[in-house]
């Protein structure tokens, strides 16, 4: 008989699985009460299964996982993850012979970190504003709205993967056409960013339409 | 920081203590790993663990093919050759220097795990003998003859046999651009027929043989029989010295993926270029060596976890290669990886922060398993 999980609960009474090496170093006197508390319950209460993407390694970035989750396609973790350090890879080449060609004043400046590039380029492409559907007196009026921190990371990676995807020569290699964009949009060019200013100015242009909005 | 300096420190003492010449300058303790020593000549038990650089135009000269991929692009990426020295081609390079060459040629086979060197060991030897002037016959990779062939002729010497032009061809390319000089030298010694109006008379230079195989694709692959049939023949003479280097040796006696025209399967007796591959890896010819590697990489109908040379060459191979000097290729030592981390760390490759930090490198050490290609794999990205 198959047992339902996928929709399962935990009970109230389990905790969270702490995976930060560091937490477990410190000696007791740093600790306040609140988390001298904290650990003796955890000696107590049973401890929920870890998901399969919480990781311990010091490699390992939120961010970065959450990208490749995006990626995937019919849960193919595998070839995401593969796709994913191949870009980072690509990233770091390119950047890497800018360095060693460039002369030695400009070598400063040419960022060869792909995780920094990466959340700098996402940073860039995150929209400010967005746009909401509100229909009043039987029409729809595009109404520029507040968004909150992950709708904002969620419409920036998205753009990214369908850019990638769709306006690009069908025989390019993912990691190139990632690497090239993302490369593109750490200096705040490229399509993304187009698309980022054009929905800026249709809330600015639909200005009259804030009042719809209640919340 | 202080750990990293600590662990330089013993690396640099060890180094220092059983060494005593110059490559060390007590004021760049990063280049304990370097070594300036560039000709693997002299390369010798002090120089273990160390990276030599080879200049990008040797390079291009001497390894026209046979340098695996991954490290190709490291070159390019890096605008330098650093190859590291180990145990097992210091032990290769050892038996070269003290061999007989009166006596028939001893074959070496260079195997072990998946990633753990052995192409790169055998183009440290490929390096010393093109230095030392020999002739160097370099089969990048036999696996490439036995799969993906677009066009398979019957061969006009043997009706049995079946030529691959495009791999014939592409192989001559290569070896002309590594040894220039000798094809000047070498003479034929019988007159060779390509079909029936052009021949090569006896006693013309080989290059007329390659630029003959160049020129006329179809009969590329009879030039290469005839290549290898006149190095065999004259090796012992003692005018030059033969090197054949083999990568991927397995092949020659295991199965091909390729099909005839009435879709019945090849063996690889039935092709050419394998058929004098093999009479080459006899040791019925004196003057020279035979190093060759094992490969599970490329092979076909192995099993992965397959490394041995029972395993991989099967009863003919192990037969037909018996008997052997096995050189067994292991992991990195700990030496050997913190020399690797620590090129890695100066070539600027490995970027993420935590990289840098003594917890990054006991989980690079870790996830490797000090395995070559699996620590090369995760420094990628990271």
């Amino acid at each position: 008989r198959i047992m339902p999980v996928r929709w399962s609960r935990y009970n109230p009474s389990y905790l969270e699985p702490e995976v930060k090496k560091e937490s477990y170093q410190r000696p007791l006197e740093e600790l306040t009460e609140e988390e001298r508390e904290q650990m003796e319950l955890k000696a107590v209460r049973p401890i929920k299964a870890a998901p399969p993407t919480l990781s311990s390694s010091v490699f390992s970035d939120p961010m970065i996982s959450k990208f490749t989750n995006m990626m995937m396609k019919s849960g193919n973790k595998v070839l995401a993850r593969s796709l994913m350090s191949q870009t980072l890879e690509a990233i770091k080449r390119k950047q890497l012979e800018k360095y060693h060609k460039a002369p030695e004043n400009e070598k400063e400046t040419i960022e060869c970190n792909p995780y920094v590039i990466f959340h700098q380029a996402l940073k860039n492409c995150q929209p400010i504003i967005g746009l909401s559907n509100i229909t009043k007196g039987g029409k729809t009026y595009q109404v520029p709205v507040p968004l909150t921190d992950n709708r904002k990371r969620f419409l920036a990676m998205k753009w990214l993967i369908t850019e990638c995807r769709e306006n690009k020569h069908r025989r390019t290699m993912m990691p190139e056409k990632l690497s090239q964009e993302l490369l593109l949009a750490f200096n705040n060019e490229g399509p993304v960013i187009k698309k980022k200013h054009v929905l800026h100015k249709m809330a600015e242009a639909n200005r009259a339409y804030a009042h719809f909005r209640w919340w | 920081q202080l750990d990293r300096g600590c662990a330089l420190h013993t690396a640099a003492r060890d180094g220092l203590s059983s060494v005593s010449s110059q490559d060390v300058p007590a004021e760049r303790p990063r280049a304990v790993f370097h070594t300036s020593e560039s000709d693997p000549a002299k390369h010798t038990e002090q120089h273990e663990g160390r990276l030599y650089n080879i200049p990008l135009e040797e390079v291009k000269a001497v390894f026209p093919h046979g340098l695996p991929h991954r490290f190709q692009h490291q070159i390019q990426t890096f605008n330098e050759a650093r190859v590291m020295v180990r145990k097992p081609a210091l032990e290769l390079l050892a038996y070269l220097k003290g061999s007989n060459f009166t006596h028939p040629a001893v074959r070496y086979v260079i195997y072990g795990e998946r990633g753990t060197g052995k192409t790169m060991t055998l183009c440290h030897v490929v390096h010393y003998c093109s230095r030392q002037g020999w002739l160097v016959l370099h089969i990048p990779d036999a696996h490439l003859w036995m799969k993906n062939c677009k066009e398979l002729l019957q061969s006009s010497y043997n009706k049995d046999r079946l030529d691959q032009p495009l791999q014939a061809s592409v192989w001559l390319k290569n070896f002309k651009t590594s040894n220039e000089r000798f094809l000047q030298e070498i003479k034929t010694q019988k007159k060779y027929m390509w079909g029936k109006r052009e021949s090569t008379e006896e006693g013309r230079p080989l290059r007329e043989v390659v630029e003959q195989g160049l020129a006329r694709v179809r009969s590329a692959t009879d030039a290469v029989g005839v290549v290898l049939r006149e190095l065999k023949q004259q090796s012992h003479r003692g005018s030059f010295r033969l090197l054949v280097a083999v990568d991927g040796v397995n092949a020659l006696w295991g199965r091909t993926t390729l099909r005839k025209e009435d879709k019945s399967p090849v063996s690889p007796e039935e092709l050419t270029l394998v058929h004098n591959l093999r009479k080459m890896v006899m040791n019925d010819w004196s003057g020279g060596a035979i190093v060759t590697t094992l490969s599970q990489t490329g092979s076909l109908f192995k099993p992965s976890s397959a490394y041995t040379p029972q395993e991989l060459l099967g009863k003919e191979g192990f037969d037909a290669l018996d008997p052997f000097v096995p050189i067994p290729v292991p992991n990195y030592s700990p030496r050997e990886f913190e020399s690797c981390y620590g090129y890695y760390l100066e070539r600027k490759w490995l970027q993420h922060e935590k990289a840098h930090t003594e917890d990054g490198k006991a989980e690079l050490q870790f996830l490797s398993g000090s395995n070559p290609r699996q620590l090369d794999r995760l420094a990628g990205p990271l």
